[in-house]
């Protein structure tokens, strides 16, 4: 005899559960958390290097980055004189909560103003799993192509601002600029969007204003 | 592939449900997978079978029950279903997601009279 029993329970319970210990422990500790997410190469690692450099005297910044493999990326930003946490996810596509916990007190994220989270390059998985962070941010660049926005549209629905990088090599590619902008804004019309080329250093400010205006409203709230 | 600590953690929950249940096997699960839900069912299917293995959990089949996206429109309320892309009457693209976000281990069937075999911990 079998007997079938109502579990009505979320998969990932466990990983929401973490994440607002995470975003409670954030608010409390008034350290602004930024969850950077892209496809791999998309120019993420780039970014925050300029960001440190820009910013990491300006304020207490650290970064947390995740990566199936490698210290590269961690050892390219802590070069900028940044405190950067690695986290090897051994094969998984995708950061979870508690991994964060973890690295944030390593980190000691109570005596940070901004904590960057470089998530794994995906443009899947990491919609999945919220880490407890107060904005999501994505990043896509000219040269995968204007109509990433429409076809994987979560990550885009989640985000508060949308980075698009590489523009400079925009005038090089077929990327439409408009198709990829209406698709995000058709699936997220408050979506912010700052357009930049990180390699070369262009439109950097506009996202260093950006970071420094949403640490002032989180600290306000 | 997030599909394998998605299986993990139904693996876990079902044994976790089936012991504040009396124990036994577990020999079926129901599972609500939202058409948004970026889980590929064959994928999870595959991952379940592997992570299963030499648990009370082997061998139990899985349902997956696909939950159609529900939208309602931003601008004239309307419900529909389809995609983000996809235009409500109005012209409005977009929309509150209403269902289809989904992941959800709705029930499991335990075997009551199957007795645990010995040394098994999953």
């Amino acid at each position: 005899m079998s007997k079938e029993i109502e579990v009505a329970r979320d998969v990932l319970q466990d990983n929401s559960q973490n994440a607002e210990a995470n975003r409670r422990r954030f608010c409390r500790e008034g350290v602004y958390v930024v969850n950077l997410m892209s496809g791999p190469g998309a120019g993420k690692t780039t970014l925050l290097e300029s960001t440190a450099e820009a910013l990491g005297q300006r304020l207490r910044m650290a970064v947390i980055t995740g990566d199936i493999a490698t210290t590269r990326d961690a050892d390219r930003i802590g070069r900028h004189g940044v405190p950067t946490v690695q986290i090897n996810t051994g094969g998984a596509c995708h950061i979870e909560a508690h991994q964060i916990a973890r690295a944030a007190d390593d980190l000691k994220a109570g005596k940070l103003d901004l904590l960057i989270i470089e998530n794994v390059g995906n443009l899947v998985c990491p919609a999945e799993f919220d880490l407890g962070e107060h904005d999501k941010v994505m990043m896509l660049s000219c040269t995968e192509g204007h109509d990433k926005p429409g076809k994987y549209p979560l990550m885009f629905k989640e985000s508060r601002a949308l980075i698009l990088n590489k523009m400079d090599l925009q005038p090089h590619t077929n990327f439409d600029v408009q198709a990829a902008l209406a698709d995000a804004r058709a699936i997220n019309p408050t979506i912010e969007v700052i357009k930049m080329s990180a390699w070369k250093g262009e439109g950097l400010q506009a996202w260093f204003d950006w970071l420094l205006a949403r640490i002032a409203a989180t600290r306000r709230a | 592939m997030h599909e394998t600590s998605v299986a993990q953690r139904m693996v876990d929950t079902a044994i976790e449900v089936a012991d504040q249940n009396g124990g036994g096997r577990v020999v079926g699960m129901s599972l609500l997978l939202g058409e948004m839900t970026c889980v590929e069912p064959d994928t999870l299917r595959f991952a379940f079978g592997v992570v299963s293995r030499g648990t009370r959990v082997e061998g139990c089949p899985l349902e997956i029950v696909r939950v159609p996206t529900r939208l309602r429109c931003r601008a004239c309320g309307a419900e529909r279903g389809g995609d983000l892309l996809e235009l409500c009457a109005c012209g409005m693209p977009g929309g509150e997601v209403l269902a289809g976000r989904e992941l959800r281990l709705a029930t499991i069937d335990i075997d009551e009279e199957a007795a645990r075999p010995a040394g098994d911990q999953g």
